[in-house]
């Protein structure tokens, strides 16, 4: 009985997982370059039932009856890489990505640790000095490192990477791919970082200068399953109060004459 | 659970944030050299949730499960693209044609910039002061007020593209007065500090003022006598940056709902 009660449990904690992961894609539905996530469920081990002391069929001996699923928890949450739709905004740096691939940024977070962080998003400006670099200010990184502009001048940036000006190439915007989409991980501030054990690889995509990716969170599927985690709920905590009027039976009727 | 409301209202505020910056943007829409703005959005720190994941086909995942925590608004960026010309009577309204400002002295004293070249002629010490409608002095090439004698017939000055003023002689052939109008440039416009009345102030962002009479490394702006610089917002944009704005703060307060609706559930648990 207090197994199922656990069960039930096991469920409404993991409808609400679901919840923080579409609120999460909702809240970012207008970041630029974000990816949409999701979550999987996962059925703990199962785990074999026993019956002991069981005197029907004699000696005492264990009898197998089974197995037990005792509950659910996150499979894992994956990220849907898939293209964003193009948003124009005529400026030249900002830079939307067809394909395959991630700018490279070199970030430095509030330690004054300086990494390289990959991302999507593509809204870059340039600063006092000249430097391509995030809102933030973080630099955007080129074949060369940090890509230098003189911002007195016009830039233009080909479908190759290539920043121009006055029709002399100054560097190439860095791209890179991983193999393996499964060895990123979220920084957060729209950065992807890898874990241990990624490969890099060649990336495919092509720059549009004058485009921004906008998220490709789809607000219907969201919905949909904003709709089905609330009912899914609703459904374990039904569950739960039918376990909890069966004990009730059991505790205060059971024996009454 | 808590995780999901607060994410949510973070979406909410990133969007609330972004509904303002358009509604800015509609109100200039009639503003002189006006510049529009762009709200753009970063997410927040994610969370590990569960160390062990495991993928569809049962193999472990090299990364924990993720959830991220919202939304926060990155920036708010002025695009400073050219605004279309519309003609003005007044021989006194100017259009920057390129990346330069007009120079400003403020009332406090020190240097301002601005796009908007709507200016007129009033009293002053050293006699006819070109100001802007708020009668904030207009700086010329070295950084002066620019003073004209008090018997000029203002519909008669004229300005080269150059930013050079000239008045008719007596045979009626214009003449240099000698007094350039200023032309500034930054390196970055977009870090320079927007404060009141379509001004704007040098940062540290913005770099030095750079300027045009003195500098030869930058695009020389000219300058159109007779036109002024509208706003460049674009109506039909904002609309659909609003709606999008609008639906993307609606979606989100859904999601509150969701979860209040999951924890008054929780709440009737225990009857």
């Amino acid at each position: 009985m207090l197994k199922g009660l656990y069960t039930s449990y096991s469920g409404l904690i993991n409808e609400q997982s679901r919840l923080d992961v579409l609120t999460n894609n909702l809240a970012n539905a207008t970041t630029n370059g974000y990816k949409a996530e999701g979550s999987t469920s996962q059925s703990f081990s199962d785990v074999l039932a026993y019956k002991i002391k069981d005197e029907s069929v004699g000696y005492n001996t264990a009898r197998r009856i089974g197995v037990n699923t005792p509950g659910v928890k996150i499979g894992e949450t994956y990220t849907d890489y898939g293209q964003g739709s193009f948003k124009s905004t005529g400026n030249t740096f900002d830079l939307g990505l067809s394909g395959d691939g991630f700018f490279n940024i070199s970030f430095t977070n509030k330690a004054g640790e300086t990494s390289t962080k990959y991302t999507r998003d593509g809204s870059f400006t340039i600063d006092k000095d000249g430097y391509i670099v995030t809102k933030d200010g973080d630099f955007l990184l080129g074949e060369d490192g940090k890509i230098q502009v003189d911002p007195l001048k016009t830039t233009e940036v080909s479908q190759a990477g290539i920043v121009t000006q006055d029709g002399v190439p100054i560097d190439t915007i860095l791209l890179t791919d991983f193999e393996d989409y499964d060895y990123l991980e979220h920084y957060g501030e729209n950065y992807f970082q890898p874990v241990e054990g990624a490969e890099f690889a060649s990336a495919s995509a092509k720059v549009f200068s004058g485009y921004l990716e906008t998220s490709n969170v789809s607000v219907v599927e969201e919905m949909v399953e904003m709709i089905s985690v609330t009912r899914a709920y609703e459904a374990n905590q039904k569950i739960m109060q039918a376990m909890d009027s069966t004990l009730d039976k059991s505790v205060n009727s059971l024996g009454k004459i | 659970m808590v995780r999901a409301l607060w994410t949510a209202a973070s979406g909410m505020s990133a969007q609330q944030n972004n509904v303002d910056t358009i509604s800015n943007n509609l109100a200039n829409v009639n503003t002189t050299g006006y510049k529009t703005e762009v709200a753009e959005f970063k997410t927040l720190l994610y969370q590990n949730v569960q160390s062990t994941t495991t993928s569809a086909n049962g193999e472990n995942k090299p990364i924990s499960a993720q959830i991220g925590l919202g939304v926060r608004n990155s920036s708010v960026t002025s695009i400073f693209t050219q605004g279309s010309f519309y003609a003005s009577t007044s021989s006194t309204a100017f259009a920057m044609d390129g990346a330069g400002f007009f120079g400003v002295q403020g009332a406090d004293g020190s240097n301002y910039y601005t796009k908007n070249g709507n200016f007129t002629l009033s009293k002053g010490i050293n006699g006819l002061t070109l100001s802007t409608t708020d009668g904030y002095p207009v700086l010329d090439t070295e950084g002066n007020e620019i003073a004209f004698a008090d018997d000029i017939d203002s519909s008669q000055l004229a300005l080269t593209s150059n930013g050079e003023f000239t008045y008719p002689d007596e045979s009626n052939n214009p003449q240099l007065l000698g007094i350039s109008i200023g032309i500034f440039q930054f390196t970055n416009p977009a870090g320079l500090e927007k404060t009141d009345s379509s001004l704007y102030q040098e940062t540290a962002a913005s770099g030095a003022v750079i300027n045009e009479a003195t500098s030869t490394a930058v695009t020389k702006s000219s300058i159109k006598q007779g036109y002024l610089e509208g706003s460049n917002v674009q109506v039909v944009d904002e609309m659909v940056n609003l709606i999008v704005a609008q639906r993307a703060y609606e979606m989100n307060s859904k999601a509150i709902q969701a979860a209040d609706e999951m924890m008054g559930q929780a709440n009737s648990l225990r009857r």
